[in-house]
């Protein structure tokens, strides 16, 4: 019995011809592979060095606003400014978000990563979110490091990018949403837990919202004013 | 069916070959699709930091700027009130003119009949924040509803059968102004829900109304007492 079976000849053939047909393919496909993570390896390595020099310039610009802001204030200081006015002027620059500020507040984290979650936050969603905490008494907000102030914008790029003050605040690790309001604890925590927290839990987000004391970095961007001109008192 | 020994032979060949071609193609899939997602995290996140940088280093030179006129003795309680004034005006503590779009935003005088929904009759508190969103996006100078100027920490909070906004009680209509220029704001209005607003006016009766007009004011904020908030000393 050492010759083939005629009628097995046929599906043989076939399957022979599949398979070939399969393993080309596939050197195929693990050539192109290949190609692509070398390219992509190397891309990688230059947007890494790209960053790390952004990241670099960011801590050396951090600190040489740090060290103005000194000197402006010793400079202030030495000339004499009515301290009054300063104090005022300080007021109206916590208000406006130029200046920076800490405080007792909450900090509330969002993570809508997990699977559970039906949709991810959207713009929408922090502007409510944000608008409930204005609605407690917040006296200053941020959102992942972002001063919300009376003109900042919250509005989707692309599909997943969200931009607060134009800026992009997605971020790559960590917890995706972290909110700071300075404010009253109580009636912060209160509002929001009430107010906001079931509603997210509810669509399968995670939400932790911890009192402690809160820094809120200054607003960044610039006011311009072409069309509007001061109303004469 | 009894298979020869040589034929037993192949077929444990071709599947030991077949599961090795699977086994390969699932790795390279997943090679593929774990490069894309570490690249597209890394991306945001230098845009981010190119852009404060940019905010950064904008913000440098305003202080140096300064620095140089009270290097240069610029009389020092004139620099001090420029910079109030600036401040208040970036607050939105001072009433403001300049040309404008006007939004009207009204419930619909008709009662929802049979299986409509009443909800589509009435504005509701996020349409008013969706607008202004739109607007500031577009470059709105000054906003204020009703009279009411928007400031960094005004909210616009449904109350049941009314919306507060500023601490006051505001009914429908809505009067939105907003100052800047008038193409660009019309223009950042043509989103989603502006467009969903139309349907309704349509359909349930609402009113959405965008007017141009030449000049309008927008009144002074209020400005607030912080009770909490302490301004972080420089140079920490």
């Amino acid at each position: 019995m050492h010759h083939w079976k005629r009628s097995l000849a046929l599906p043989v053939t076939l399957v022979a011809i599949a398979l070939g047909f399969m393993i080309s393919l596939q050197a195929q496909t693990q050539k192109n592979v290949s190609a692509a993570e070398q390219i992509s390896a190397e891309r990688m390595g230059q947007m890494k060095s790209v960053l790390t020099n952004s990241q670099a310039q960011n801590t050396r610009l951090q600190e040489e606003h740090q060290f103005l802001l000194k000197q402006l204030d010793e400079a202030r200081k030495k000339v004499g400014t009515d301290p009054q006015l300063l104090a005022q002027l300080k007021q109206l620059q916590i208000f406006e978000g130029t200046q920076a500020v800490e405080g007792p507040g909450i900090q509330i984290s969002i993570d809508d990563r997990n699977k559970k979650a039906l949709y991810p936050l959207s713009p929408d969603d922090i502007a409510r979110l944000i608008n409930t905490l204005k609605f407690a008494g917040a006296e200053a907000i941020s959102i992942n490091g972002q001063r919300i102030v009376s003109t900042t914008a919250i509005v989707l790029s692309g599909n997943s990018t969200i931009l607060v003050n134009t800026i992009p605040i997605n971020r790559s690790e960590g917890v995706p949403y972290e909110l700071d309001a300075i404010g009253n604890q109580d009636t912060l925590l209160d509002y929001f837990s009430k107010l906001e927290a079931p509603g997210l839990k509810k669509y399968g987000l995670t939400v932790s919202i911890t009192r402690k004391t809160v820094l809120i970095p200054s607003y960044k961007g610039t006011y311009t004013f072409v069309h509007a001109n001061p109303v004469p008192a | 069916m009894k298979l020869q020994n040589k034929e037993r032979s192949l077929l444990g060949l071709a599947s030991i070959l077949v599961g090795f071609l699977f086994v390969i193609l699932l790795k390279a899939q997943g090679t593929v699709g774990s490069q894309l997602t570490r690249q597209e995290t890394a991306l945001p996140s230098l845009i981010q930091t190119e852009q404060e940088n940019q905010q950064i280093s904008e913000d440098n030179e305003k202080i140096q700027q300064e620095l140089v006129k009270y290097a240069e003795g610029q009389n020092a309680s004139a620099l001090a009130n420029q910079q109030l004034q600036e401040a208040q005006m970036n607050a939105g503590a001072v009433a403001v003119t300049g040309p404008a779009v006007r939004i009207t935003l009204d419930d619909s005088k008709r009662v929802a009949i049979g299986q409509e929904d009443p909800n589509n009759f009435l504005i509701h508190e996020q349409y008013i924040r969706e607008i202004f969103n739109a607007l500031w996006n577009g470059g709105a100078e000054a906003i204020a509803v009703n009279g009411q100027r928007v400031t960094t920490n005004t909210e616009v909070f449904c109350a049941g059968s009314y919306i507060q906004i500023n601490g006051t009680r505001q009914m429908p209509p809505y009067v939105i102004d907003a100052i800047g220029d008038t193409n660009n704001l019309s223009a950042a209005l043509k989103f989603y829900g502006w467009d969903k607003l139309g349907d309704f006016q349509q359909q349930y009766g609402i009113t959405r109304k965008l007017d141009v007009l030449p000049e309008v004011i927008i009144p002074a904020g209020k400005l607030r007492d912080y009770r909490y908030a302490e301004p972080v000393k420089e140079g920490t």
